[in-house]
């Protein structure tokens, strides 16, 4: 017999409710993960470029406390690299040509114009770090963690401890939310409000922190945005079967999927284009010697030449669209170091610089989620543009949630 | 049903019915748990199973309804919930967790708050004797140690009731002996509720105060396990070493109808279909034949045990033991089953 054996006793304590059993489930779920030595990896791993792009902030706020500014906007002008900060200049030069420029007749402080400069690129520079590498991150780390959730309970059975005590559908689906909520938070959404704490302690002035105080309210949604759909549709995956590995590679397998079928169609619409364009060059040069000869220019001929060139995917960025456009019809770029195109494409994609509509973004998870932040933080405003992924991606959140809702209490019920 | 009554029965079932599509699994089934120890017996398929998600609330009945102290489970699956212990027949954990954290876990998803949560835990264990083992990850635990933290986790919350599925899966006869005896201590000293769903039917006859027969879906006995086994003619069943045949002819002598116990009344459950027993059995006879053996004996008539005791002290014979003399359960519940098959629709005894 055991020495501090009491022998069995009642407990009439105070019982918690369901927020508490939400906690211990999401807490316990935390604490198994992170025994995951790959899981620790990958999350250390998801703050290292944060760094770069507090090299960023930094860089551009000097520039603005040694009144340099104007000669940022001159080299974006002429699309040049801002010094030190690589290809991150690219992003600070091309948003200081991108920025708002306040209507027609309007008077603006060099103060008003810093503070809308600064937010232009501060969103930039945001919506750069949160898709380019911390929604790839995110895709691997919930990967690693999101698989076993449900998966693992189906087949070690432990919803029979869950749902033989007080604990309802509602509350073991939240609890497992929230551990991937979480885990998403803390490679999104901390880091990027780390990152807008940072911008507020290296410029000139603690009242950015009030001119920019919409920042964080937008990097806080776009992490939510990030985080409900591939939260749901990972767990969604893990309801499934009582085989990790195979939610595993059907969460990498769709990612890969979509991401191979958005970039085929994307080609298949650029080469068609292309070959549309030189169609159109050759009609036109018919059109000109045709013209030359006979001395005329005709309004037909004005409005070929004119959807010719809205037919480019040019955007206001001027450099960049005129680079894509060299890179577009395989001559080097007037501007800047030389990309290929899939590079160039894709980091202008991006950064939300490329401003033409990405017709297939619903097809890929992570296009359009791109395109979703690009909204969230006031970069994207057509509604033609922003639509379809919303769409797409509000299906899969709600399909997935009904697959999980109807998935996590199956085995109880039969 | 009032939920207000002062007296309530931990579960009273009314013709509930359950169909997985075409297939009745429970079919107007009405019964009532008493407080105390209830076997919930049947064969496979007979719908145990069921009938606790039933009482769960994890089930949605076509027909009836069910009340656990008062609460309909559907309605109020929390408030039920925190009123029951579940140790379930399937191995069930979570990965990676030890013996210890998986009853904390289990005590806070009851409502526990924090460490008052590991308190109790380790408290429940000592209590099932869980040793050192509990801080071992559970998957690592052998069958018999897995099923004491089961054990621990359904009761680490202090539950009015305990349902229990198969308890004595896995364990060696002294552990055996001592989880009946934990759940007789939980229901004779802490009054819960104990609902025993096993196939070991020694256990039921043990340990249980009543007990449900479900076979098909329906109700096919219930009672109380002492009325269920008394024999048609009360006897008691006297234990002696020394001259059996002598004493029963003396007995018999003085009006008190006794007889030396055979195979067919100390073994029913050896006999065959037809009743008969092997060659085997047949040769058994309880003792060693003279001078140790079993008298069943008839003690109503007035002064009898006197007579009896008188009888014993003259011949020099020591007692082992005197008792009432009752039916194996097994035997019971073989003819609840038979009268299963021979009448699909009725039931064979109901006692309240």
């Amino acid at each position: 017999m055991p020495l501090h054996d009491v022998g069995y006793r009642p407990w009439q304590g105070r019982r918690s409710g369901s927020l508490a059993a939400i906690l211990v489930i999401a807490s316990t779920g935390i604490k198994l993960a992170w025994t995951s030595r790959w899981l620790r990896r990958a999350v250390f791993f998801a703050w290292s470029p944060a760094l770069v792009f507090a090299g960023s902030f930094f860089v551009f706020e000097q520039a603005i406390d040694e009144g340099r500014l104007g000669s940022i906007q001159d080299r974006a002008r002429v699309g040049r690299n801002v010094d030190g900060v690589g290809i991150l200049g690219r992003v600070i030069a091309d948003s200081l040509g991108q920025s708002d420029a306040p209507p027609p007749g309007q008077h603006e402080t060099p103060e008003e114009e810093t503070d809308r400069t600064r937010r232009a690129v501060w969103s930039r520079l945001m919506l750069a770090f949160m898709r380019s590498p911390q929604a790839i991150l995110l895709a691997i780390v919930v990967g690693l963690v999101a698989p076993a959730l449900v998966s693992r309970d189906l087949r070690a059975k432990a919803w029979l401890i869950y749902f033989t005590r007080p604990v309802g559908k509602f509350e073991y689906v939240a609890g497992k939310l929230l551990i991937l909520g979480l885990l998403v938070a803390s490679i999104t959404m901390l880091p990027a409000l780390a990152l807008w704490m940072m911008g507020v302690a290296v410029s000139p002035s603690i009242w950015v922190a009030v001119t920019t105080w919409d920042l964080p309210v937008r990097i806080i949604v776009a992490s939510l945005a990030l985080a409900i759909p591939t939260v749901f549709m990972a767990l969604a995956y893990s309801s499934l079967t009582a085989e990790s590995r195979i939610a595993s590679f059907a969460w990498f397998a769709t990612w890969a999927a979509c991401w191979i079928a958005h970039a085929s169609l994307t080609t298949a619409d650029m080469m068609q284009q292309a070959h549309e364009d030189t169609l159109m060059s050759e009609n036109a040069q018919t059109a000109d010697s045709s013209n030359a000869a006979d001395g005329g220019f005709t309004a037909e001929d004005a409005s070929r030449r004119s959807r010719r060139s809205n037919a480019r995917p040019m955007g206001p960025g001027g450099e960049i669209g005129e680079n894509l456009s060299d890179l577009l019809e395989g001559r080097r770029p007037r501007n800047g170091p030389p990309l290929n195109v899939r590079q160039f494409r894709w980091l202008s994609r991006a950064t939300g610089l490329d401003d033409t509509i990405d017709r297939w973004a619903w097809i890929s998870p992570y296009h359009s989620l791109g395109v979703i932040q690009a909204w969230v933080f006031g970069i994207e405003r057509r509604w033609q543009a922003i639509f379809p992924p919303l769409l797409s991606l509000g299906l899969v959140s709600i399909v997935s949630a009904l697959v999980l809702w109807w998935r996590v209490d199956a085995p109880a019920r039969v | 049903m009032s939920r207000s009554s002062t007296v309530e029965e931990p579960v009273l079932a009314t013709g509930i019915v359950k169909r997985y599509g075409k297939r009745t699994v429970l079919d107007r089934v009405s019964l009532t748990v008493h407080p105390g120890i209830t076997g919930l017996v049947g064969p496979n398929g007979a719908g145990k199973s069921t009938l606790v998600k039933a009482i769960l609330g994890l089930v949605r009945l076509a027909e009836g309804g069910v009340r656990v102290f008062g609460l309909d489970p559907r309605r109020e699956p929390h408030a039920v919930r925190q009123n029951i212990g579940v140790v379930p027949e399937d191995e069930c954990s979570v990965p990676g967790l030890s013996g210890v954290e998986m009853v904390r876990y289990a005590a806070q998803l009851s409502g526990i708050p924090g460490i008052e949560s590991l308190r109790r835990a380790h408290e429940v264990l000592d209590w099932c004797d869980a040793g050192q083992e509990r801080y071992r990850p559970v998957e690592t635990l052998s069958v018999g140690m897995k099923q004491k933290i089961s054990f621990a986790a359904a009761i680490v919350h202090d539950p009015r009731m305990v349902i229990l599925d198969e308890p004595t899966n896995g364990l060696d006869p002294i552990e055996r002996r001592a989880m009946l005896g934990r759940l007789t201590t939980l229901a004779r000293d802490h009054g819960k509720t104990i609902l025993v769903s096993t196939h070991v039917l020694p256990d039921v006859q043990s340990i249980c105060e009543r007990v449900i027969v479900l076979a098909g879906g329906r109700v096919r006995l219930t009672g109380s396990i002492r009325e269920l086994t008394q024999p048609a003619i009360p006897e008691e069943r006297l234990e002696v070493i020394g001259p059996v045949d002598e004493l029963v002819r003396r007995l018999i002598a003085r009006g008190i109808p006794a007889r030396r116990a055979r195979p067919l009344d100390l073994f029913p459950s050896a006999a065959g279909a037809d009743g008969r027993y092997s060659a085997a059995v047949e040769t058994v006879t309880p003792g060693d034949g003279a001078n140790e053996g079993v008298v069943l004996l008839q003690l109503t008539a007035p002064h009898a045990l006197a007579a009896m005791w008188s009888e014993v002290h003259q011949l020099g014979i020591r007692v082992s033991s005197l008792k009432a003399s009752c039916r194996p359960f097994e035997e019971v519940f073989l003819e609840a089953l038979q009268a299963a098959q021979a009448s699909p629709t009725e039931s064979l005894h109901a006692a309240p």
